[in-house]
């Protein structure tokens, strides 16, 4: 991480865009920096924590994007800078705040750095975050390449001040978590006193307090602040223009589009023929600039990720400057050259204008991509998407499958975000049926518990992480215990923010840079909203499942608490808590009364069907040692004995 | 007999509410499991053939097979099955004990059985609450704790699947008929395994007209009785039309139709009220509150009631004439209902690879 505080202007390094991003904060002298994790955002504030140990940065993990933002927003009219992140959805839970901070303005640069995961590789939604931009009427940049990622983040801070207003950034998966050449700029010494004047009048923007009422001039002057926008975007350096005069095709493109846009242009040969525009201010578009642009040849190609923004708001323009710049043949998401899901890559775009204009390429003979496929194939071994050996959420749901399918009520379990999302494969036993938005798990159960009038008789659950339940799950829980809602709430508490790799919550005693603070339990939490709280070791199987049993036949709102410490955690990694062997003697194997429950059903990486022997066997080297298989083994032949620490 | 897997089972019992869950098919693997007078299975099992099917008494039963098994003779259309006397018994000196339900039999019979090594365990059916529970029992002073009817349906071959597993080979059981048709099966040796032998020295079947779904019989119950509080059920004979529960706080009296309506659906396709396939049978006597009825069916059961009278556990006297016409009649009726409802449905003697719910001698369909 040198790199990031390295104070030689113009040094080189290979950066990951987040890197990038964080580099451009730290040169813009940012004071403080909030975020809750998801991928792709993660490393931005891990990375700005470190640097909070060198640096007077004030680095937070906050409970959810909203509130993130609202800690950022406060820096800003104090006037300090300050960077808040998150991925694409979180900007759907902190858009009602960022409605009212459009409308009320800010002070000191802040700038709200949301990376989208197109293709949903991390995600369970391919949510597009650039309309609210759009909806909400604030600035949005997209940087074009890591060296932009660094540049522009650090000059969205400037433009924030000078507009006096908080400037969206969108990054997305293969340029946040990808790498490339940046070239470093001037590290400063971070400045900055922490100070909120409210002394003038409202509205003042120095010095008055910060509110969006009255509405209607609040709103006139956000707009004012859109044309301000538009004038500097004109003549801004991130949009960028490379191709002849005369293209007989304009690929107008912006973020990691644009990386496969030159690709798939060089793969062509077609530098002659076809012209980039490149955007980086997406919105509000430069209209001035589009419209040179479109003037120049007859044939445009939209190429960006999921939904045709930028292709949508460039038509408007087109169609406006239509008497100057002349029609247009436009190829993109709407007429269905371009799909309108999924990630964009070269091969998409090669595609694309080898249709348009007509040219011969092939990327790869027919023949010898099948061969390299089978090859490939061969290769790689067959992997389930699954959880890790030894984590708990197998054994918890085995537990919750279980005592769901012996109860024989036709129960089920809402899910959440977490690792235990999983839960509705096979690696979860299909236990879990629905899955939504953070804290949605224990909201779609308090409204299915009202439904015993309608005749539901089917028992309902809802899992939630220990990092979830802070985020968003509260206001649902307490919905549903003050409706007297037929729900068991179970909290699956692995100790942290497991799925983005272990960032602490309200619930661990640490902040973003390791130092103490006082944890909050969500059990205390449970029982003052008036829940019986119970608990459950998930690897004690037996014991867990006649806890859920039994709640399973109570009413109202109950809560268990499943406690389990993620297999990969810091604290466990690497600590066996016993030696687990399968006594090959004892394994019944395909026989009646087995048929193969271990490998076939409860499917731990760490458990291996030996074909040759005809028996399960453990495999010793990513074996974590929790003892679950143990339990479940019909005849008895896994044998466990405590691990030597 | 046609032997199956767990997903035909699934199919034919499980998902067509045939299932009484007598826990045939419990404790022999990890995929069907009892709980609260059901029984669940937890995940598919992939064997073509499985012990859940072959035992299960409400699938591909070949009444012929088992009787031949058991009797070596072909199913009689007796009202009360094979037998080699019907008479009265009740607990000999030795073992009275109270909370019996009728003259006490079962529980001397059974005592006497495990005091004199007949059997090296047996398995009983005890009571939590409404909810049967099974239990394998080895101390004779124990198996009193068992005594009296449970009503609700029970999983006791759970429990038998486990004394095997623990080794037991000569268990005695006390079953409804509905179980004792799955012992029947089990003992049959229906998989050909080699080196079988049957794990029962004692099979004492129990006089069933009908078992109760422990959850529907909760809610009955909920609000008019506690349940913690319940002694001993009983069901005077007619025309009393009421179940009566003994609890701590007084006698508690249920109309009998609304018990009726906690029935479950399988018992409606069960044509064995006497258990016809155990080596002796017991029930009540109308009439005689002190007495039961008893059935010797085999060899092996006669010599278990001789020994215990000789030992004084058991006292025998002959059945009055009219008792023993009541019921025949009774059982015959249930016999007659049953097989006439399965065979309008179409499920006896199936054809075309179609799975049956019994099968049994056409002829033998041809007078109901």
């Amino acid at each position: 991480m040198s790199y990031l505080f390295d104070t030689n202007e113009g040094a080189r390094y290979l950066m990951m865009g987040n890197d990038a991003i964080v580099r451009g904060a730290l040169e813009a002298n940012v004071n403080v920096a909030s975020a809750y994790p998801g991928t792709p955002s993660s490393e931005i504030i891990e990375n700005l924590s470190k640097a909070s140990q060198k640096r007077n940065i004030y680095v937070e993990w906050s409970v959810n994007e909203k509130v993130a933002l609202e800690v950022a927003f406060a820096a800003s009219i104090a006037g300090l800078r300050s960077i808040c992140a998150m991925k694409q959805n979180g900007v759907n839970v902190a858009s009602d705040f960022l409605l009212h901070v459009a409308l009320s303005g800010t002070r000191g640069g802040i700038v709200l750095l949301h990376c989208d995961d197109p293709g949903a590789l991390s995600s369970i939604n391919e949510g597009e975050s650039r309309h609210f931009a759009r909806m909400i009427e604030l600035p949005l940049l997209e940087p074009g390449d890591f060296q932009e990622a660094r540049e522009m983040t650090r000059w969205a801070f400037e433009l924030s001040e000078e507009l006096r207003s908080i400037v969206i950034m969108r990054s997305v998966t293969r340029l946040s978590h990808a790498s490339g050449n940046v070239t470093l700029g001037r590290l400063g010494t971070p400045d900055g006193k922490a100070r909120f004047k409210y002394e003038a009048v409202p509205g003042d923007p120095d010095s008055g307090p910060v509110i969006t009422m009255p509405v209607p001039p609040h709103h006139a002057l956000l707009q004012e602040k859109l044309k301000k926008a538009i004038a500097i975007f004109e003549k801004s350096p991130f949009n960028t223009y490379t191709g002849p005069e005369k293209p007989e095709l304009l690929i107008i493109t912006c973020s990691a589009c644009n990386l496969y846009s030159r690709e798939a242009v060089h793969l062509l040969n077609a530098q002659d023929r076809v012209g980039i525009l490149k955007i980086g201010t997406t919105w509000p578009l430069p209209p001035k600039l589009v419209a040179r642009h479109l003037a120049m040849t007859d044939r445009v190609l939209f190429v960006e990720e999921v939904l045709p923004f930028l292709e949508e708001n460039v038509k408007v323009i087109a169609a406006e400057t239509a008497s100057e710049v002349g029609i247009k043949k436009f190829y993109g998401k709407n007429d269905g050259t371009m799909p309108t899901i999924n990630e964009m890559n070269p091969d998409i775009v090669v595609d694309a204008v080898k249709k348009i204009l007509g040219v011969e390429y092939t990327a790869m003979d027919e023949g010898y991509a099948k061969h390299a496929k089978e090859h490939l194939a061969a290769l790689a071994p067959v992997r389930d998407l699954t959880f890790c050996p030894g984590c708990p959420h197998r054994a918890s749901f085995w537990n919750l499958h279980n005592a769901l399918a012996m109860d024989n009520r036709r129960g089920f379990v809402c899910g959440d975000i977490g690792c235990y999302t999983l839960g509705f494969l096979p690696c979860g036993f299909s236990t879990m049926k629905t899955s939504h938005s953070m804290g949605s798990g224990i909201g779609i159960a308090s409204g299915f518990g009202k439904l015993t009038q309608f005749g539901m008789d089917q028992p309902i659950l809802a899992v939630c992480g220990d990092s979830t339940f802070f985020h968003a799950a509260i206001p649902a829980l307490v919905n549903a215990i003050h409706n007297k809602s037929d729900v068991i709430f179970v909290l699956l508490d692995n100790s942290g923010t497991a799925m983005t790799g272990f960032q602490p919550h309200p619930g661990t005693p640490l902040d973003a840079k390791g130092g103490p603070l006082p944890t909050i339990d969500p059990a205390d939490i449970c029982r003052s909203l008036g829940a019986t709280v119970e608990y459950a070791d998930p690897f004690d199987t037996d014991e867990t499942q006649k806890k859920l049993l039994a709640l399973m036949q109570e009413k109202g709102a109950r809560v268990l608490i499943m406690k389990q410490m993620c297999a990969l955690s810091p604290e466990k990694k690497g600590k066996k808590m016993f030696e687990v062997r399968v006594d090959q003697e004892l394994c019944r194997g395909d026989t009646c009364g087995c048929s193969r429950l271990c490998t076939r059903i409860f499917r731990c990486p760490g458990l291996v069907w030996d074909s040759n022997r005809q028996a399960a066997v453990i495999d010793e080297v990513i074996c974590a040692g929790c003892g679950v298989c143990v339990s479940i083994c019909p005849s008895g032949a896994i044998k466990k004995t405590e691990a030597g620490r | 007999m046609k032997v199956l897997g767990s997903r035909e089972l699934l199919a034919d019992v499980l998902a067509k509410e045939l299932c009484i869950g007598c826990g045939a098919c419990v404790s022999l693997c990890p995929y069907f499991r009892s709980y609260n007078g059901k029984t669940a299975m937890l995940f598919p099992c992939t064997q073509e053939q499985g012990r859940c099917f072959a035992y299960c008494p409400k699938v591909e039963v070949d009444l012929d097979e088992v009787s031949g098994k058991i009797f070596g003779a072909p199913y009689s259309m007796e009202p009360l099955g094979r037998s080699l006397s019907v008479m009265m018994s009740r607990a000999g000196k030795k073992a009275a004990g109270d909370n019996c339900q009728s003259g006490g039999t079962v529980t001397a019979l059974m005592t006497y059985a495990l005091s004199n090594k007949l059997c090296d365990a047996a398995v009983l059916t005890g009571r939590e609450g409404l909810n049967a529970v099974p239990a394998i029992v080895t101390d004779p002073g124990e198996v009193k704790n068992y005594a009296s009817s449970k009503y609700t349906s029970a999983p006791t071959l759970e429990a038998f699947n486990r004394a095997v597993e623990r080794g037991f080979t000569r268990i005695g059981v006390v079953a409804t008929p509905c179980q004792v048709l799955a012992l029947a099966q089990m003992r049959s040796n229906p998989l050909a395994k080699k080196d079988f032998t049957d794990p029962t020295s004692l099979v004492v079947g129990l006089f069933c007209t009908w078992s109760l779904d422990y959850r529907a019989f909760r809610r009955l119950l909920e609000g008019r009785v506690d349940i913690k509080d319940i002694k001993k059920f009983d069901i005077p004979p007619p025309p009393a039309e009421v179940m009566e529960i003994y609890t701590d706080r007084g006698t508690v009296e249920i109309p009998l139709a609304e018990v009726r309506s906690t029935v479950p659906n399988s018992c409606d396709y069960c044509f064995d009220m006497t258990s016809e396939f155990a080596d002796v049978s017991v029930g009540v006597v109308e009439g005689r509150s002190g007495m039961n009825t008893i059935v010797v069916r085999t060899e092996r059961g006669r010599a278990a009631v001789d020994a215990a009278v000789k030992a004084g556990f058991l006292e025998l006297e002959d059945m009055p004439a009219d008792n023993l016409a009541r019921l025949r009649t009774a059982a015959g009726n249930k016999k007659k209902r049953a097989l006439k409802k399965a065979a309008g449905e179409g499920i006896i003697n199936t054809a075309d690879g179609r799975r049956s719910l019994i099968r049994l001698e056409p002829k033998n369909l041809a007078g109901i």
